[in-house]
């Protein structure tokens, strides 16, 4: 027990150590922070691609394996365990933990700026516009969902059906058996919390940056580095207030009232937007990203500029998987009592086509909007004030203050949703997976994740964000791979001990 | 007028009997969906005609044919069963309020419960078995009240009848009394009850908390 214990408390010591040399760095050494990123994202291009890619299209693989396999049937929990949640409000947990923040601040966003600068052809077409909606599908689709299926079905198996610590290195048991709890484990554990940390901070920081602009629209606030610094320090005081104060239950209302205002917005501008052209979106993109999934899956630029590639596919891919241990941890907590093929479909299938619905809501409403206007000088402003794109969007259809306030306040609530909810699993992560982490450990990993984003923000804003987690996820990437294959040595071993069972009971 | 704040999880009387809310469906005239405590039963009802109750210290019940006593005065060891009467969720636990959970592994930070389920100290009263002798028991809301004002020994009829009769089947067990009597209705004639074992209890003896407890009755099982 003791020796848990301190394993526990090296893993916390040691990935904070980590993570505030960083902070230290990045307030004391800004241009030496901003150069350094900058190499390691022009290597990402060159080295860390195909790595990415190819890991990330092994996640997809593997989750549909999955699906199909004679591991579906297996539940997560005990035999008679059921569900905690009806399959509804599962569903949309699992959306808005998944895609959060990000899906408000790109859902316009990323498919103008493809729309101008598209990864292949002339900007400003038709085809532009085909191409900017087929890759956003792409960038929000099976991919994200078959990172977070594979880690979130880990996570969950290994903690409710062989009862072992909420850890990313409990997913190690059937490879490394009890060193899960020794160097090995801790190494594990203190990578995955440093990836986590930056996938939380990107995520704070983009947030941080679209509150701000949503201030800006609606009460004239400036739009400045300053105001988003302002922003990220109230958020800290009022999750720490609630750390303290046990408003936690606040929280989870605060966290619904965002999906269901969510979908209001969504519901919306369907309504008052192009319907027809958001639904011949749908349907053509949909086709479009299952004939090139596989293209776009293993595209790179070998004889050229292999800037749009890093820039858009692989600080995705990056992002998700550094922001998986997070949601991962979340899908798990709440999906206990369901089957493994019941996991898949809920994680991978459904809320891909959730996302491709919302991008082509948005994406095909703000496309429609661009090309109408005639000029370039729209789509331009939207790409160069990427965290005002939303509300830029939003005046170009009626009803607009009630859609800009709408949306505001979804930023908002998920923003400090996010950040309280990430203070919770690094705790429990850095504990060495207690489900009860202390509050004074939450408290430190609140103030430093709000540190990080910052100094991120500080740095260079978007840019520096979007290389942090390329860098930062590379390792957990590779643990990742590891985890598939420690994941169906223990389903293995579960539809054994499952066999077994059913023989003793014949018996009896 | 009355208004009802019906919510999952809080303990109500209905039919006189204790129940766990264990949902609530807004648009339906039956809204409240309720678990009878003694036996794990499932019944519907609405919000008019149940009310809450709820549970603190010392107070004792019969959860799943058992009897326990709620205490906190120490911390709950594996094995035991708890009520998480305090629920101070973090963002991603999955409990609600009362929820009654069996202790998988605890240390001094809180327990981990065999749903997987992290609870704090300060969440939960122990569930500690039997009725302890000062305990309160809220299995009955008017047995309850009778002790209080301890009119039992009047003994009149419309008293009596004011709780569920005894029924065949029922098992009772003497309370306060140094050898232990269990024993189960066999028959009924009149205002006296027959009791295996020979043995001959008028019927406000034998509803009468002081002496007898009612534990389970066969059909129920």
């Amino acid at each position: 027990m003791d020796s848990k214990k301190n394993a526990g408390n090296s893993v916390f010591i040691i990935s904070l150590l980590l993570t505030l040399i960083f902070i230290v760095w990045g307030v004391f050494f800004t241009d030496n922070l901003t150069k350094v990123t900058d190499i390691i994202y022009n290597g990402s291009i060159d080295y860390l691609g195909w790595v990415y890619l190819g890991a990330t299209l092994f996640f997809v693989i593997f989750s549909i394996y999955l699906l199909f396999s004679k591991y579906g049937d297996i539940r997560l929990g005990k035999k008679t365990d059921r569900p905690d949640f009806n399959t509804a409000s599962w569903l949309a947990m699992l959306f808005g933990a998944g895609m959060g923040i990000g899906i408000v601040y790109w859902s316009v966003a990323e498919p103008v700026t493809h729309y101008t600068t598209p990864p292949y052809g002339e900007g400003y077409t038709v085809d532009a516009a085909n191409t900017a909606m087929k890759y956003t599908f792409f960038h929000w689709g099976l991919d994200p969902w078959a990172i977070y299926t594979i880690i979130g079905l880990a996570l969950a198996f290994f903690q409710y059906n062989k009862r072992l610590p909420a850890a990313i290195s409990s997913a190690f048991h059937p490879l490394l058996g009890d060193r899960i709890y020794g160097p090995i484990g801790k190494t594990i554990d203190i990578l995955s919390i440093f990836a986590t940390v930056f996938g939380i901070a990107t995520s704070l920081g983009l947030g941080a940056m679209q509150v701000t602009a949503g201030m800006h629209e609606i009460f004239g606030v400036p739009n400045e580095l300053f105001v988003q610094l302002i922003v990220i320090a109230v958020a800290t005081v009022l999750f720490i207030i609630s750390i303290n104060t046990g408003l936690e239950k606040g929280i989870q209302y605060l966290s619904n009232a965002a999906m269901i205002l969510s979908f209001a917005i969504m519901v919306m501008i369907l309504i008052v937007g192009p319907t027809m052209t958001i639904i011949k979106v749908f349907f053509n993109t949909t086709g479009l990203y299952i004939s090139d999934f596989i293209h776009m899956s293993l595209r790179l630029r070998p004889f050229g500029e292999g800037e749009w590639i890093a820039s858009w596919t692989l600080f995705y891919w990056a992002w998700w998987i550094a922001w998986a241990p997070f949601v991962g941890m979340f899908i798990a907590r709440v999906s206990k009592g369901r089957t493994v093929r019941e996991f898949v479909i809920g994680v991978l299938i459904v809320p891909t086509l959730g996302t491709c619905l919302w991008m082509s809501i948005f994406g095909g409403s703000a496309l429609e909007i661009v090309q109408n206007t005639g000029s370039h000088d729209l789509a331009k402003n939207i790409t160069e004030n990427v965290s005002l794109a939303i509300f830029t969007f939003f005046d170009y259809l009626p009803l607009s203050s009630v859609l800009s306030i709408l949306g505001f306040a979804v930023v908002a609530i998920y923003y400090i949703t996010v950040a309280d909810t990430a203070t919770f699993v690094l705790g429990m992560l850095s504990e060495g997976g207690t489900l009860n982490p202390s509050n004074k450990i939450k408290m430190t990993w609140g103030v430093i994740q709000s540190a990080l984003a910052a100094v991120l923000l500080l740095a260079g804003g978007l840019n520096v964000l979007q290389t942090a987690s390329i860098a930062a996820a590379l390792p957990f990437a590779i643990i990742m791979i590891i985890m598939c294959f420690s994941l169906v040595k223990g389903l293995r071993s579960e539809i054994e001990v499952q066999k077994g069972n059913k023989r003793s009971a014949y018996h009896s | 007028m009355k208004l009802y704040q019906v919510r999952k999880g809080q303990f109500v009387y209905y039919n006189n009997e204790l129940h766990k809310v264990y949902g609530v469906k807004p648009m339906y005239k039956l809204s409240v969906h309720l678990i009878k405590m003694r036996d794990l039963t499932q019944h519907i009802t609405n919000a008019a005609s149940v009310e809450k109750y709820k549970p603190k210290e010392y107070d004792s019940f019969i959860f799943n044919h058992k009897a326990y006593t709620l205490r906190k005065d120490r911390k709950a060891e594996a094995g035991d069963y708890i009520l998480i009467n305090n629920p101070m969720q973090d963002s991603l636990d999955t409990y609600s309020l009362n929820e009654i959970d069996l202790v998988e592994s605890a240390d001094n930070k809180g327990v981990i419960t065999s749903n997987s389920h992290g609870v704090k100290h300060n969440e939960y009263l122990l569930m500690v078995p039997g009725r302890a002798p000062d305990s309160n028991s809220i299995d009955r809301k008017d047995m309850a009240n009778d002790d209080d004002e301890s009119v039992n020994d009047s003994g009149t009829l419309g008293q009596t009848t004011s709780g569920p009769l005894p029924s065949l089947g029922d098992i009772y067990k003497r309370t306060g009394n140094d050898s232990i009597v269990e024993a189960m209705v066999v028959a009924i004639k009149d205002q006296t009850v027959y009791l295996g074992g020979g043995l001959e209890v008028p019927q406000d003896e034998l509803m009468n908390s002081k002496t007898w407890e009612f534990l389970y009755n066969l059909l129920d099982r």
